[in-house]
């Protein structure tokens, strides 16, 4: 761990009981994340893929640490270590009264920009709430700032007097974006803030969070299914498989050289413009992501695995570092690495 | 560069035009508010007690001052003057002393024990809608109850309001244990037979206006707290609320600035069809004998009074279509809300 790092998530899991019966018995858990490492420097961006439903978005919403509030019964284990400037704090072992000075510290974008703007506030409003919050500024200087961050974002500072309902997606997710700059953060977490847009606005907001990043010297965790949008702008990626993480390195080395059979599998399904590479082995994976409900013993992945043996269903594979800073969970790619 | 002019309207706002572009809710509305602005007036408007009276050099005002005997002015009766007959007296005998009546002289309390009054009387250019069996003034009568009914109906809608968006929002807000709990305490509590719990109230307590009130309250706000709770839980899980909670705004901020805002629609258009239910609940009890105690003006009363004396048509067609024309201006109301909620724009009600 280097002096940089700004938070460093430790053996992270989020399990979520399942109640049944006449008596509301715990009859299962959904382990939506199962025990993650990976840590973020300061000014970094990391990605992070992975099928949908393999717990991306849980661990988001964990590292701003808002589980509890919407699922009360969620059950958060291990750390997740903020250094910040003025000292260390664990998200994950807070109370909640503790919480609430260290939320401006990390703000959130969101997927859907039509559902994550109140309807009922103007912009202004909506960007000045955490201004309120967190801020002891007047009301002028809170325009002021609302003004400058529309600025920012590529909104006219004219518009602050306007409902969400009057912008086109883009330009919510830019309102988004101001909101979570509001109170200077040092970490944003994007969950997949441009999944819900067309793809030549995509490459627009990905522009503008890219001259933010710069700007503001934030660090983003973003999470996305998309991986050559994550690969353009990581400078890490982490991919996640089934609340568990398959590969953890460089972005261009995973993206580049994967290591990890999921890894692969992945990268080879994203579409290439370039006809010399027309011919590129296309892995495609049997059946479908088995449900949390009832992860497979051993490997989650073994049951889609093409490189799968028998050893896999025994323990669960360690995260290594195969080479520097990258890190696999998978023994046999270690193994036939190292026979090589 | 063009200038942009436009302001933009909020939800609320766009809803509030397109409600007012529905002529017969809209007038129903505007009407009801003037009607119930004016019922606050009444007794400058309708009323046996003189607004101002000059009477040896001296002004007087009974409508605020309140009773004066008539030897006071020097009438001779028993009790307190009857300002009518005084007004009367005094422009006969072409007097320095004079007085101004109310718009229409009589009071929904008077009866045959005042001089003049007489029982049965039919409508006439005098008592507008007759007067009933002991000789009170119908039409009088029927106004002071508007302002009961609309009263009672607003205050009991506003606290089962109150009380319902509380605990259904929480539930909903909340969940787990506590809207569990609360769901069962609910479906008990809902299951109470609310006729039977008045009328036993009543005959053991003398009931009055805000008695009603918080009996029918208690049971009243349940239907409320399914349509908040439902709100809620929709509402909770969209992600403005993830967005205010990450930014650390405090659990009751986020329900009442945030969700309830976004849960309106139900709260608003039901409320129409609450006053409803309230005015109705108010007579059918008043009707039956439970109501507010026998001098005070009501519909219900009115209503039973009247089929005793089915034959004296006014005493039964007065409340009778007092009451109707309130409920169908409030259902045009509430039918024009509903109509303004409704995102499609098609309307058949223009």
């Amino acid at each position: 761990m280097s002096k940089n790092t700004l938070v460093d998530v430790k053996n992270l899991s989020v399990h979520f009981p399942v109640h049944g019966g006449v008596f509301s018995k715990r009859v299962a858990t959904v382990k939506a994340v199962d025990g993650i490492s990976f840590s973020i420097d300061k000014k970094q961006i990391v990605g992070m893929v992975g099928e949908s439903g393999c717990g991306k978005t849980t661990v988001g919403r964990a590292m701003i640490n808002i589980l509890k509030y919407i699922s009360p019964e969620v059950e958060v284990g291990g750390s997740i270590e903020y250094h910040f400037d003025d000292g260390i704090v664990d998200f994950a072992k807070l109370k909640a009264s503790e919480m609430r000075k260290y939320r401006s510290r990390v703000q959130m974008i969101f997927q859907d920009p039509y559902a994550s703007l109140n309807p009922r506030m103007t912009v202004a409003q909506i960007i000045s709430e955490p201004l309120q919050l967190h801020t002891k500024m007047n009301a002028k200087e809170q325009r002021d700032r609302v003004g400058w961050l529309l600025d920012k974002v590529g909104l006219q500072p004219e518009q602050a007097r306007r409902f969400p309902h009057e912008f086109s997606g883009g330009q919510r997710q830019r309102i988004g974006i101001a909101r979570a700059l509001a109170t200077n953060p040092d970490l944003i977490i994007c969950d997949e803030p441009v999944s819900a847009l067309d793809v030549s606005i995509q490459a627009q907001v990905i522009n503008l969070m890219m001259d933010i990043q710069d700007e503001f010297d934030v660090s983003y965790l973003f999470i996305a299914h998309d991986l050559s949008v994550v690969e353009h702008i990581s400078d890490k990626i982490a991919v996640m498989y089934l609340g568990d993480m398959a590969e953890y390195g460089d972005a261009q080395d995973v993206y580049h050289h994967p290591r990890h059979p999921y890894s692969k599998a992945l990268l080879s399904a994203v579409p290439l413009p370039d006809p010399s590479r027309k011919n590129r082995k296309r892995i495609v994976l049997k059946g479908d992501v088995p449900t949390p409900l009832n992860k497979p013993s051993g490997c989650a992945f073994r049951t889609r695995c093409p490189i799968a043996q028998p050893s896999c269903a025994e323990s669960k594979p360690e995260f290594k570092e195969h080479a520097k800073d990258h890190f696999v969970a998978c023994p046999i790619v270690e193994k036939k690495a190292l026979n090589l | 560069m063009p200038e942009q002019q436009e302001i933009s309207l909020s939800i609320l706002k766009k809803r509030w035009l397109k409600f007012k572009t529905l002529r017969r809710g809209y007038y129903s509305f505007i009407l009801l508010i003037i009607l119930y602005g004016l019922s606050w007036f009444l007794p400058l408007l309708i009323n046996n007690r003189a607004l101002v009276v000059k009477y040896n050099d001296e002004i007087y005002f009974p409508v605020i001052s309140g009773y004066h005997a008539g030897s006071f002015f020097g009438q001779d009766v028993p009790g307190e003057t009857i300002y009518r007959e005084l007004k009367a007296t005094w422009k006969a005998e072409d007097s320095d002393n004079w007085l101004i009546m109310p718009p229409y002289p009589y009071s929904p309390y008077e009866d045959i024990t005042v001089q003049g009054n007489k029982m049965y009387e039919a409508p006439s250019k005098t008592h507008w809608l007759g007067t009933d069996n002991t000789g009170r003034d119908v039409f009088s009568r029927l106004c002071y109850a508007f302002n009961i009914s609309i009263s009672f109906a607003l205050v009991l809608s506003t606290l089962n309001y109150i009380l319902g968006v509380l605990i259904g929002g929480s539930m909903g807000y909340l969940g787990g244990k506590f809207d569990l709990i609360f769901q069962r305490i609910i479906e008990i509590w809902s299951s109470l037979p609310m006729l039977f719990v008045i009328i036993i109230i009543s005959s053991i307590i003398r009931p009055s206006f805000f008695l009603l009130i918080f009996i029918y309250t208690i049971v009243n706000w349940i239907g409320m707290t399914y349509l908040m709770r439902a709100e809620f839980y929709r509402e909770k899980s969209k992600d403005y609320v993830a967005a205010a909670l990450s930014m650390g705004q405090s659990n009751f901020k986020v329900m009442f600035k945030h969700i309830l805002p976004n849960s309106l629609v139900p709260i608003i258009t039901y409320f129409p069809f609450s006053i409803v239910g309230g005015i109705s609940a108010l007579v059918g009890l008043d009707y039956l004998g439970f109501g507010m105690p026998p001098p005070t003006p009501s519909w219900g009363q009115m209503l039973d009074v009247g089929l005793q004396n089915i034959s004296k048509y006014w005493m039964v067609m007065a409340p009778v279509g007092a009451q109707f024309i309130t409920l169908i201006m409030v259902v045009f109301i509430g039918e024009a809300v509903r109509e303004a909620f409704d995102p499609k724009v098609y309307s058949r009600l223009r």
